[in-house]
């Protein structure tokens, strides 16, 4: 699938702008805080709905964005995408909300529409696959566990609607389930009926973590399957990358949604009277991790810089390739100036990596330096200052 | 937006009524001041209706000792009226739940509103709910069947599985409506037609 038109209105630093996508490689150049980055984080947030860099959504609106009469600023990003089953129009706007004395608050509302059509901000996710590496990506392997498991979640969220909605339903759970946990706690709550009262939960929470946990487990096994021979091409290293789920609980090998909630479950009352002493969930997705290892080594806590690059790179790439894999379209990607930050031998593979068919691209670098006359001779040029973007 | 009084740039009742108007949701001070002066300059009779009804709000509507639903008096319409169908209980969240269904014109039974749906978050726990009031009137009335017509989203599920275990005892047939519902909505916003379907597509629990 490809972009062909991406819109904004006051998103960033951008009043205005409508740009028209070549399906192949486009490269997006120009000075720091030109507004390189916004336009991938469009593409990102038409993707997913969020946006990788800030929380809260009203920082998407241009800082001196006026509204029309009576209307708060807001900002809008609407792009049309075209995919094999036909084309598809998507747009999304963030409007600020003004408090009771008419001026601006924290809060912000979000309008999503699908072909005109406003739906639901969950219902756009997966419409426009996207993978983003950004230099903030090349801590996964030794970041927070946290990261990781993003990683897993924004892959699967994109490519299956019930995916997205039973994690969004697990979350709910698990912040409901740590609400009762701790009232009990923190005594606001007489701990009568425990089991009674977590008997809901606990089906609950066991039923949709038993889908989610098979739906990673498989993701993990697909994963394996590409990234080993790819880190070795990619590192020039002896040994393949293994993946590894590194569950709270002891599986015992069930990787079917049905035993693995009946696993959870059982773990849950195992672990009743720490999760009581502690006022939180301690089991399920939402605690585990990823761990990568090359032979015998953990990269995540023994690998060089060098190599933990290697394995944010391969996991990025090893990422849209299981999107081809499974959906049967390649994905948008989008690289956030990390060109800099890859040895010679790594951007190679990167750069051999995106020249592929039906291989949409957009990258972006503060100068062309980095790339050779053939390469920029074969792609499309964008040069973005202040705003504004140029033919290049 | 407060009013110094000693100053007495404004006189006092007007400044109080823009400060109870700017209380509301939704309502800027700008918004309280037209208000205001539109009352000021209109009709007296305008004004005491307004009165009236505001008053008529806090000291007539109550709730009904029967269903729960918000009423003027001791039982509201539906209760009262005997062509109702008296062997059936459709259970709700909220007031405004009622008047979707009876918007679908599909259902002739009674009601019971909860008040709400179970969500330790918001500090919502069963004895926050008029679920024991429910199962009285269960035990009480000739009730066949109790329709759990809880939202189809988180909480809304959690409240109908409390419920359902509270009333498997009791020997009623429960049920639960579902089909057509999408999921994560909200009964109130549904559309007749959606929900009329979902009314009479309704599931054995
Ligand atoms: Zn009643």
């Amino acid at each position: 699938m490809y972009v062909s038109q991406l819109s904004l209105r006051d998103f960033r630093n951008y009043q205005r702008l409508d740009l028209h996508l070549d399906p192949g490689i486009t490269l997006l150049y120009g000075p720091n805080a030109a507004g390189k980055t916004s336009l991938l984080e469009a593409l990102y947030f038409l993707a997913t709905t969020r946006s990788p860099r800030v929380s809260a959504d009203r920082d998407l609106v241009r800082w001196d964005a006026v509204g029309e009469a009576g209307v708060t600023p807001f900002a809008r990003v609407a792009a049309e995408v075209q995919r094999r089953a036909g084309r598809v129009r998507l747009e999304v706007i963030v409007q600020r909300r003004a408090d009771e004395a008419g001026q601006l608050s924290a809060a912000s509302t979000k309008i999503v529409r699908i072909d005109r059509r406003v739906v639901r901000a969950i219902d756009l996710v997966g419409q426009l696959r996207v993978v983003l590496f950004t230099p903030a990506d090349l801590t996964l392997a030794d970041g927070p566990p946290s990261e990781r498991r993003r990683y897993l979640d924004i892959t699967l969220s994109q490519l299956d609607p019930h995916y997205v909605r039973t994690l969004a339903h697990y979350q709910k759970l698990v912040q409901q389930r740590n609400s009762l946990l701790r009232a009990w706690r923190e005594r606001r709550r007489p701990p009568r009926a425990v089991d009674e009262e977590l008997a809901y939960w606990d089906q609950e929470l066991a039923a949709a973590g038993g889908y989610l946990l098979a739906e990673r487990l498989r993701a993990v096994r697909d994963l394996n399957g590409i990234v080993g021979p790819l880190f070795q091409a990619i590192s020039g290293g002896d040994a393949p990358l293994t993946i590894a789920y590194l569950p709270g609980f002891d599986l015992e090998a069930a990787h079917d949604s049905g035993t693995l909630a009946t696993r959870l479950g059982e773990a849950l009352r195992a672990a009743r009277p720490e999760e009581l002493a502690r006022g939180q969930t301690l089991l399920g997705p939402h605690r585990d991790d990823l761990a990568f290892t090359v032979g015998s080594v953990n990269l995540g806590r023994y690998g060089s810089r060098g190599q933990q690059r290697s394995v944010t790179l391969t996991l990025k790439l090893g990422e849209a390739r299981l999107m081809r894999q499974r959906s049967g379209e390649a994905p948008v990607l989008l690289l956030d100036d990390v060109l800099s930050e890859l040895d010679a031998m790594r951007r190679a593979h990167l750069l051999e990596a995106i020249r592929q068919p039906e291989q949409q691209t957009l990258l972006s670098a503060t100068d062309l330096s980095d790339f050779n006359p053939a390469f920029l001779a074969a792609i499309t040029r964008l040069r973005v200052e202040d705003g504004r973007v140029y033919p290049g | 937006m407060t009013f110094s009084r000693g100053e007495c740039l404004i006189a006092e009742p007007v400044a109080r009524l823009i400060e109870e108007f700017s209380k509301l949701p939704g309502i800027g001070p700008k918004t309280a001041s037209r208000l205001t002066f539109y009352l000021l300059r209109a009709e007296e009779e305008q004004a005491r209706a307004l009165a009236q009804a505001l008053l008529d709000l806090r000291e007539r509507v109550t709730l009904c000792t029967r269903c729960y639903n918000i009423t003027v008096g001791e039982l509201c319409p539906i209760c009262a009226n005997p062509a109702r169908d008296q062997t059936r209980i459709c259970v709700v969240e909220e007031p405004l739940d009622v008047l979707a269904i009876e918007r679908t014109g599909v259902y002739r039974g009674l009601y019971h509103v909860l008040h709400g749906h179970l969500a330790p978050l918001e500090g919502i726990y069963r004895e926050n709910l008029k679920i024991d009031e429910l199962l009285a009137r269960v035990r009480a009335e000739p009730v066949d069947e109790v329709i759990l017509a809880t939202n189809p989203n988180t909480e809304g599920e959690a409240t109908a599985f409390l419920l359902l275990r509270d009333l498997a005892p009791l020997g009623v047939r429960v049920t639960r409506i579902s089909r057509g519902l999408p999921t994560g909505g909200d009964l109130e916003w549904a559309d007749p037609d959606t929900l009329g379907a979902a009314l009479e597509g309704r599931r054995e629990l």
